[in-house]
């Protein structure tokens, strides 16, 4: 065998085994965006970390297509949210010990909710009844899901977990900040109500004491003469000045209840990736944004 | 004035009555069969509806009814399932869906 042909060989050698390396990583599966953060937060580049939810689609109410479930099925972890989040979950068969609930630990802390049906998007018609499932917009529950990510990762070997407990314990540090920077600066809007466009703040308003009362109105849409009707009925039932959008709406709309006297901000979930940002500067971002609109009602 | 109180106290909880009802559909696959199971979410049969067997890319596949047991067996002799198949069951009021995938097929039929 000639040089060239022996630096062939070799060369193909590598790149196979580099091919069956990168298939051999462990594969994680989460149904939403933080907890996809929290992974990688913990398992760095030893894994990959797969949200498979279209960023136009609720993930909540998200129908996967039939290989989106094969890929599940392959995973080596399957990060659920709990409290009653990702109804795909229960139309699939998965691998209960790949199974993660990250919220299994935390069911004391959940919060029950009223039940409204009703219906957005290509989902179908679905309820808010049962539990209030945005558990990452409250740090401290958040911390519990990491912790739980993290052991199931250590229990599985898929990253030494010396290394994962040392990752686990920077990132509950940065969640205990968050939390208690995002308690100091809202605890003076504790008597200031406001109005959500979609029930999603329920943990966040609990942790920092705010009364958030909650419409049903589709996400990033512009709402219609009713729905501004009962936004009207609210304010007045309430006194809110201050209306929280999941996403950012129209510009008409933002026009429509700006001239209703509400300060408009956008705080978004992070159910998806925020754009540009990480889950804990946009947390950050929007707490900050709370804190600018309390300050224009004060001004007005 | 009575009528009219229990009529709207009727009212008023028709949404969380309509709510608390939803239709629970489970298939377990095996060599040559779907069998279909619906329910709703209080443990009721659900004895009508139809059920729409589609592939991987949602074309539809064949349609058939559920019986007074709430469930159907749905032959797989002439349907290609190498790519999975989605059930969907719609009673009329309540719909839902389960999604059989190539490897349940394969995990099921001694593969």
């Amino acid at each position: 065998m000639n040089k060239a042909l022996k630096y062939i060989v070799g060369l193909l050698a590598l790149f196979t085994a580099q091919s069956l390396m990168a298939d051999e990583r462990p594969q994680i599966v989460a149904v939403n965006y933080p907890l996809a953060y929290f992974a990688e937060r913990l398992i760095g580049d030893d894994a990959d970390i797969n949200f498979p939810v279209p960023q136009d689609v609720d993930p909540s109410f998200w129908r996967p297509g039939i290989a989106d479930i094969s890929a599940a099925q392959a995973a080596d972890l399957i990060l659920l949210n709990g409290a009653s989040f990702a109804t795909w979950i229960d139309r699939v068969s998965l691998p209960r010990s790949r199974l993660v609930n990250t919220s299994s630990a935390l069911t004391d802390a959940f919060i029950q909710t009223e039940s409204i049906t009703h219906s957005h998007g290509d989902g179908g018609e679905h309820s808010h009844e049962g539990v209030a499932s945005y558990l990452w917009l409250d740090p401290t529950l958040a911390k519990g899901q990491a912790e739980a990510i993290a052991a199931a990762i250590a229990r599985r070997d898929l990253a030494p977990a010396n290394d994962i407990y040392a990752r686990l314990e920077r990132l509950g540090v940065e969640l205990d900040a968050l939390d208690s920077a995002t308690r100091d600066s809202l605890a003076p809007l504790s008597d200031t109500a406001m109005i959500a466009t979609h029930p999603r703040y329920q943990y966040f308003a609990r942790r920092n004491g705010l009364t958030i009362a909650s419409l049903e109105w589709d996400a990033g849409a512009a709402p219609t003469k009713e729905e501004l009707a009962d936004l009207t009925s609210l304010m007045t039932e309430t006194d809110a000045r201050i209306l929280i959008w999941e996403a950012e709406p129209p510009q008409a709309a933002l026009q429509a209840t700006q001239e209703l006297g509400l300060v408009n901000v956008v705080f978004p979930t992070m159910v998806h990736a925020p754009s540009d940002l990480d889950y804990l500067d946009s947390f950050e971002a929007s707490v900050t944004d709370l804190i600018e609109a309390a300050g224009q009602i004060s001004t007005n | 004035m009575i009528y009219r109180l229990c009529l709207a106290a009727v009212l008023a909880a028709a949404p969380s009555w309509a709510a608390a009802h939803q239709l629970v559909v489970f298939a377990s696959v095996d060599c040559s069969a779907v069998t279909v199971e619906a329910k709703f979410s209080n443990g009721r049969i659900a004895q009508q509806g139809d059920i729409r067997i589609l592939d991987a890319d949602n074309a539809l596949l064949q349609t058939l009814s559920l019986t007074e047991t709430g469930t159907a067996i749905v032959p797989l002799e002439g349907i290609d399932t190498s790519a999975g198949l989605v059930v969907e069951v719609d009673t009329g009021s309540h719909e839902n869906y389960w999604i059989v995938t190539p490897e349940d097929i394969a995990r099921n039929c001694g593969s």
